[in-house]
């Protein structure tokens, strides 16, 4: 590991243009990790949340249904039903953190995953999520967060505020999954 | 449906106490009732059971000690009254509706990649807490080895981290990560709040951080904590307009002790506080290269299209007080 320690770590923290983050505790992945991993990828607009107890009557998940445009990886259909845990039901709340949160219209990009005939969730919770959104200057979409990717072998800090990593378009976000994946036949 | 509403907590308070500024890193709110209320234990100690279930190389008993450390690691701050106390072993699992606090490993496919994971359930009339729960992703492998073991995610900081998140706080983006092709790994941080766990092996994770105990000593203070600590506020401006969701951070560069916060309204209004009095530097940073959900529910859209900058000149922070408000500009990226 990278020696960035005890007292020179609040300076070195502080003064390098640095830092990063991601969600409750995770092995962090990168994005060709994550497209790897995922069963599909799918873009396309959220057009249904449904709360419900789960099968086992224990806990609260929502059912999340999205109209799909098109698909990076994968295929499961023109509408694709997936599961998010926690959701309110009557007088109360259950919140997984870092679950990720929809609502309906929004356009999205997700990374979903499954084990055996089960309904699809989303890969690594908030970490398989990309939101789709016009570009307040131009109208183009983009595609947030910024996608953590790096091809070298050396080790290099993800800089927050690098003009370099911005929001990519979408046709362009398509393109480096595309990459990924041929990458990988 | 609905979003969720745990909101986080600091938008209404900012704009209901625009003199007094009580807040920093990221405490939980929850909406009831139409207003939000913080999201904190009411009654202590926290009383949680543990599951009667280990994993490979992790006894049940193994599981309760490390647990039983990361709780007393928070409760034995002199600046904070929250306390927890153990009840007892439990066949009941993590995130069931039950009623109970039950911490312990689970499997759960949908949370691959998730170390540890907590929730709540929360009364939406009331904002109170009826349950919290933590599970520890089984897939994984587990030490609770002193010095840690190479290969193994270390279970007493993964719970310090969910331990805090339990007691009412939410993620700090205090801490630096470095990717190479295909990984990507923490390379240090400044909270056990900081979202992405160290590597396999390091026991970095189990101490509490200035911006940890500013946290939790906000919402369960004790001792002199309000009468020694101070406060900073003010916006965050691009183009004389409110940006929403940007990390400040205050360095004081006396004790060299770092705490974050983040700009909450869309007015750009933040306050950090918790803070050691002296002299304080601010720094301002996009949240660029994380998930948005990770910080924030519904909320205004988060503006990270700025470079990083800083306030042009050092903020003495009062102990006992606030500054006088302050406006960081930042600029188009």
């Amino acid at each position: 590991m990278v020696g960035l320690r005890a007292g020179s770590l609040a300076l070195a923290l502080f003064f390098s243009v640095t830092s990063q983050t991601h969600a409750t505790v995770f092995a962090p992945a990168d994005l060709t990790q994550l497209v790897l991993a995922a069963r599909a990828i799918v873009h396309g607009r959220i057009v249904d949340l449904r709360p419900q107890l789960t099968d086992d009557h224990r806990r609260v998940d929502t059912l999340v249904t999205i109209d799909v445009a098109t698909y990076l990886k994968g295929d499961l259909g023109s509408m694709v039903t997936f599961r998010v845990p926690g959701g309110e039901l009557g007088r109360y709340r259950t919140v997984v953190l870092d679950a990720p949160h929809f609502g309906v219209g929004e356009e999205v990009v997700l990374l979903l995953s499954a084990r055996g005939p089960s309904i699809p969730y989303v890969l690594g919770l908030t970490q398989g999520v990309f939101r789709v959104a016009p570009d307040p200057v131009t109208g183009e979409r983009r595609v947030t967060p910024a996608p953590l990717v790096r091809e070298g072998a050396d080790w290099r800090p993800v800089v927050r505020g690098d003009p370099a990593r911005q929001s990519p378009l979408l046709t362009d976000f398509a393109r480096q999954v595309q990459s990924i994946l041929g990458a990988q036949r | 449906m609905r979003r969720w509403h745990v909101v986080y907590f600091f938008a209404g308070l900012l704009i209901c106490t625009a003199t007094t500024p009580v807040v920093a890193y990221l405490k939980f709110g929850a909406a009831a009732n139409g207003r939000t209320v913080a999201l904190r234990w009411a009654q202590l100690p926290v009383r949680y059971f543990v599951t009667d279930r280990g994993v490979p190389g992790v006894s049940t008993v193994q599981l309760q000690n490390a647990i039983d450390r990361a709780f007393r690691t928070w409760q034995d701050l002199p600046s904070s009254a929250v306390t927890y106390q153990f009840v007892g072993f439990t066949r009941a699992e993590p995130f069931d509706d039950d009623g109970i606090v039950t911490l312990g490993f689970q499997d759960r496919p949908e949370l691959e990649g998730v170390l540890g994971s907590t929730g709540f359930v929360i009364d939406t009339f009331t904002g109170a807490i009826v349950e919290a729960d933590i599970l520890f992703n089984s897939a994984f492998p587990w030490s609770v080895s002193a010095a840690g073991e190479p290969g193994q995610f270390d279970l007493q900081s993964i719970a310090l981290h969910e331990v805090g998140h339990l007691s009412g706080l939410g993620h700090s983006l205090l801490g630096e990560t470095e990717l190479t092709s295909g990984r990507r790994r923490v390379i240090a941080t400044e909270s056990v709040m900081f979202p992405i766990a160290f590597s396999p092996g390091s026991i970095e994770g189990r101490t509490l951080r200035a911006d940890d105990i500013a946290g939790i000593s906000d919402l369960y203070p004790d001792g002199n904590f309000l009468a020694r600590t101070g406060s900073i506020s003010g916006r965050v401006t691009k183009n004389d307009r409110g940006v929403f969701g940007a990390h400040v951070v205050a360095f004081n560069t006396r004790t060299g002790a770092l705490v974050g916060g983040f700009s909450l309204t869309s007015s750009g209004d933040f306050a950090i506080a918790g803070l050691d009095s002296g002299p304080t530097l601010l720094r301002v940073e996009p949240l660029d290269d994380a998930a948005v959900d990770s910080f924030f529910d519904e909320s205004p859209p988060v503006d990270a299209a700025f470079g990083v900058t800083y306030f042009e000149r050092l903020t003495i922070v009062p102990g006992g007080g606030s500054t006088n408000p302050v406006e960081i500009r930042v600029r188009s990226q």
